[in-house]
């Protein structure tokens, strides 16, 4: 009998060390560090561009053109920002009738263009706005830099009707303007 | 008393012509903590948790939606890979609505497969916190969520190993037994 606990006893004993570091390894800490406890936040102090009846094949800019909105930085981290568009669709069925937004600013058949340009951006001038999410501020190439907080800058829209497109339809779309800590 | 009534009559329509309009040129104004956040030694197999803060600034109430967003390369933190797998990533609730001036927590949770192909990896993705809106110009913010997975896969409860050991345990006791009963086993 004292032959059996022995035996098991020793068997626990070499089982126990050949398992035991495998599962040590496995108890690492996780860390989770929430950086600075920093607050991102920007503000646009226009949001709503009422156009009314447009006609084809025709532009339309903000008023004023390039100073129509103001983004400020108004948390306590430097961003980076980015903008967005989408296509244009009827407010009274949106599954319906769109107009697609152009991938570079031009027009065409139910095909509009957008585009924006920021106060004092003179090297780029008005930039087609797509549904890929672009450079904003700063900008590859340029010598801008980060926004930090407390920073503005103003920004106006331009708009390119469709060559051809269905009269007499309210059409809406959204552009959404991003920003990520730098 | 007549132009008493015609004054409260100019009031009221002023208010119908003008409430509207200052209703509509609320501009967007909100916040969201922290800006990054970091998970160190992740092992695949795990799951954590931490929480984000959206600050409602503005005057209104507003419904905040939750997303991920995989970045480009030049937009990552240098040496950060793209997270492989946008499930892996959930929000305690798809959206939520927060109180003008309050503030309103949401849940996010990483989880990792327990495969050893994710471990020892420096992942980026960015977690979108957008303001409902029909206007023409909206608002995004983005929270960098880096990853950094433990070169060990996690460990669950593993049955098999588990299995393993008891059946060493016995073929080792029963191994053991059978020695030592021939050893004292008279000749």
């Amino acid at each position: 009998m004292k032959v059996i606990i022995t035996s098991i006893v020793v068997a626990i004993i070499l089982a126990l060390i050949f398992s035991l570091p495998a599962l040590a390894q496995d108890s690492g800490t996780i860390t989770i560090t929430m950086t600075g406890a920093n607050e991102i936040s920007i503000s646009l102090d226009k949001t709503q561009w009422p156009l009314g009846n447009v006609a084809s094949n025709t532009e339309y800019e903000t008023s004023p053109p390039i100073e129509w909105c103001t983004l400020t930085v108004e948390g306590n981290c430097n961003v980076n920002t980015f903008i967005v568009g989408d296509d244009a669709k009827w407010v009274s069925n949106p599954g319906a009738y769109k107009w697609t937004l152009s991938n570079d600013g031009t027009n065409g058949e139910h095909i509009y263009g957008l585009w924006f340009r920021i106060s004092g951006d003179t090297a780029r001038g008005y930039v087609p706005i797509t549904k890929t999410q672009g450079e904003f501020w700063p900008y590859s190439g340029g010598s801008g830099s980060s926004l930090a907080p407390g920073d503005t800058k103003q920004f106006g829209l331009r708009l390119l009707t469709p060559t051809y497109f269905v009269s007499g339809r309210q059409m809406q779309t959204q552009i959404t303007i991003s920003a990520v800590a730098a | 008393m007549v132009g008493h009534i015609k004054l409260a009559g100019l009031i009221a329509a002023l208010l119908v012509i003008f409430l509207p309009s200052f209703t509509l040129a609320q501009d967007v104004n909100f916040g969201v903590a922290p800006a990054e956040v970091k998970i160190d030694n992740l092992p695949p197999g795990e799951t954590t948790e931490f929480e984000l803060t959206i600050n409602n600034k503005d005057e209104i109430a507003h419904v905040f939606t939750f997303t991920t967003f995989q970045p480009p390369e030049e937009e990552r933190e240098e040496g950060m890979a793209e997270f492989p797998d946008d499930s892996w990533i959930s929000f305690s609730s798809p959206e939520i609505e927060v109180a003008a001036n309050s503030q309103a927590n949401v849940t996010v949770t990483a989880a990792i497969p327990q495969e050893q192909k994710w471990a020892g990896e420096d992942w980026e993705i960015w977690l979108g916190v957008a303001a409902e809106s029909s206007d023409v110009l909206g608002i995004k913010l983005y929270v960098r969520l880096l990853v950094f997975t433990n070169p060990v896969v996690g460990s669950k409860f593993n049955i098999g190993l588990f299995a393993g050991i008891a059946v060493a345990i016995v073929l080792l006791g029963y191994g053991g037994y059978y020695y030592f009963r021939r050893k004292t086993k008279p000749e």
